[in-house]
């Protein structure tokens, strides 16, 4: 899924495995998510949206 | 952005470490079947065998990070549903296939074809309850 995980990675000066540390899966899968290889579960999704401050669908565009 | 503490225990490298960890004691435990097999020490070796698969799972179990995300669950269910379409393939197509062969007098079945066979079968029955199971559950 079409997703700005990379850009608000930008913003906050964040590596992938930051990341991956902040909301608790692997490097990997935020990598996964970032080249749209992988759809993360509702409940990953609702932290990431939790760690960016905004909501799901502001991160994930499904139309895309 | 919100804040969010991350906890040592929660970074990748500890997770990477604990998996180490838990590959390692069960691949000792492999190399000593072996070993126990090759000296002839069979039981010797069966017991390392079982530790090292215990070790294995009592670091899956009691490590204090989560050793597997949700993208390692999609990736071993994907993986379990191609296998279980494999062996389904070699199943409905081998069994009668085998036998025919057989009855035609081309080929005489080992002992092990059936075997096989058998052990298919067995692994389709166990998949067809665990999937009865989880239609009642969800």
């Amino acid at each position: 899924m079409r997703n700005d995980i990379p850009d608000r990675r930008a913003e906050t000066d964040e590596s992938q495995a930051d990341l991956a540390a902040a909301v608790g899966v692997t490097r990997q899968t935020i990598n996964a998510i970032e080249r749209e290889r992988y759809d993360p579960s509702l409940d990953l999704a609702f932290k990431l949206a939790a760690h960016f401050d905004c909501r799901i669908e502001d991160i994930f565009d499904p139309d895309e | 952005m919100s804040e969010h503490t991350t906890s040592a225990t929660t970074r990748p490298s500890t997770r990477k470490r604990y998996k180490r960890i838990a590959y390692g004691l069960l691949g000792a435990g492999i190399l000593a079947l072996w070993i126990g097999i090759a000296l002839d020490r069979f039981v010797l070796g069966v017991a390392l065998y079982w530790t090292g698969g215990l070790g294995m799972g009592l670091v899956q179990r009691f490590s204090p990070v989560e050793l597997y995300d949700e993208r390692d669950t999609t990736i071993e269910r994907e993986a379990g549903h191609y296998t279980m379409k494999l062996f389904a393939y070699v199943f409905i197509l081998g069994t009668p296939g085998g036998l025919a062969l057989q009855e035609s007098g081309v080929l005489t079945l080992p002992g092990e074809f059936y075997g096989a066979m058998w052990t298919l079968f067995a692994v389709f029955v166990a998949y067809g309850a665990f999937v009865i199971y989880h239609k009642y559950r969800l």
